[in-house]
């Protein structure tokens, strides 16, 4: 299904194409000839960017002297911090992780497309299932890790006589939330991508750049987006307002 | 005027089914003019005119409360911000519809 091959892509399937089957073998998936595809590679390239990064930072951490890194990160910490509390209050410390891993994970994600050599791997709808799964698991968990199985009456709605309405209702704006990260995420990401490909093809010089300056503020943007509404699902699940 | 349009308008869409109902079998794949562009077209307008439509609105309100606020313009810029990016998928919803079903 995918058109090229970057080439790192290249390089995995040449050589590591037995370790990509083994992988694949392990959900049931049956050996193909190139089993790399892009976004795996370019998950991981992020994934090694970041622990790379946050290694390093972790060598250099400081109180007395920050260096530049640390202060950039606090900026980062800083903002998600920032987020989460005016949504959460006092409690957003234990769920503030994944925040952070979230909101730097998919800016770096939307960020590398812009990079010649790599692609975002965000563009393609497996990768955003995925970080929007991970957000719907969570938030799900955490709700049953502060109330018990008692969270199960939040989806009752306020009165017991309105509970069987309001199940199927809640239900299905449930299941709404990660289809629509889903899809926000990857149209966003997809269609700057095809305009910014439109626009090559129509004017080789200058004008894609603009094209792709406002694809680096949509990626900026669709990550916050994520974030918040994560922050936003968590507050409402661990909230004790019912 | 509004609701004579209305009647006209609604007459039309009972009256269209019957008007395709003299061809059974599929007109579509068999039309001389491909049609898929054109729906592609059609929907793709009118997703990005309704979702123009909601962005002028948004920004129209935030850009006059900045007016009202010079002090509150951070917050302002943000919650502009965030509701754009909502209206802004709504539109992308329809691209991806669009890229999906029109080969």
């Amino acid at each position: 299904m995918q058109e090229s091959e970057l080439w790192i892509t290249r390089i995995f399937n040449d050589r590591f194409s037995s370790l990509g089957n083994a992988a694949l073998q392990l959900v049931g998936i049956h050996p193909q000839a190139r089993p790399w595809a892009n976004y795996i590679l370019m998950e991981l390239v992020v994934f090694l960017f970041l622990a790379l990064l946050f290694a390093f930072l972790r060598a250099r951490l400081s109180v007395s002297a920050p260096g530049r890194l640390q202060q950039t990160c606090e900026l980062f910490y800083g903002f998600v911090s920032g987020q989460a509390e005016s949504q959460m209050g006092h409690a957003s410390a234990r769920y503030l992780s994944f925040f952070g891993t979230i909101f730097i994970f998919i800016l770096v994600a939307n960020m590398i497309g812009l990079v010649p050599v790599f692609e975002s791997p965000t563009k393609y709808a497996p990768v955003t299932l995925g970080c929007a799964m991970a957000t719907f698991i969570y938030y799900n968990l955490m709700g049953i890790w502060t109330h018990g199985f008692k969270y199960i009456l939040q989806f009752m709605g306020p009165k017991w006589w309105l509970a069987i309405l309001m199940f199927p209702v809640e239900i299905v704006s449930h299941l709404a939330r990660p289809l629509s990260l889903t899809i926000r995420l990857y149209a966003n990401m997809f269609a700057g991508e095809q305009v910014t490909l439109v626009f090559i093809s129509l004017t080789y010089l200058a004008v894609p750049v603009v094209f792709m300056g406002l694809h680096l503020f949509v990626g900026l943007v669709q990550a916050f987006i994520f974030m918040l509404l994560t922050i936003s699902y968590v507050a409402g699940s661990v909230s004790h307002g019912h | 005027m509004t609701k004579k349009l209305f009647f006209v308008l609604a007459l039309l869409l009972f009256a269209s089914s019957m008007l395709c109902a003299q061809t059974p079998g599929g007109a579509a794949a068999e039309s001389p003019f491909d049609l898929h562009p054109v729906a592609a077209g059609i929907a793709m307008a009118i997703a990005s005119g309704l979702c123009g439509l909601g962005q002028g609105k948004a920004i129209a309100s935030s850009v006059e409360g900045m007016g009202r606020n010079p002090g509150a313009s951070a917050a302002i810029q943000t919650a502009m911000l965030i509701g754009l990016a909502f209206i802004e998928s709504l539109a992308l919803y329809t691209l991806l519809i669009v890229v999906l079903y029109i080969k």
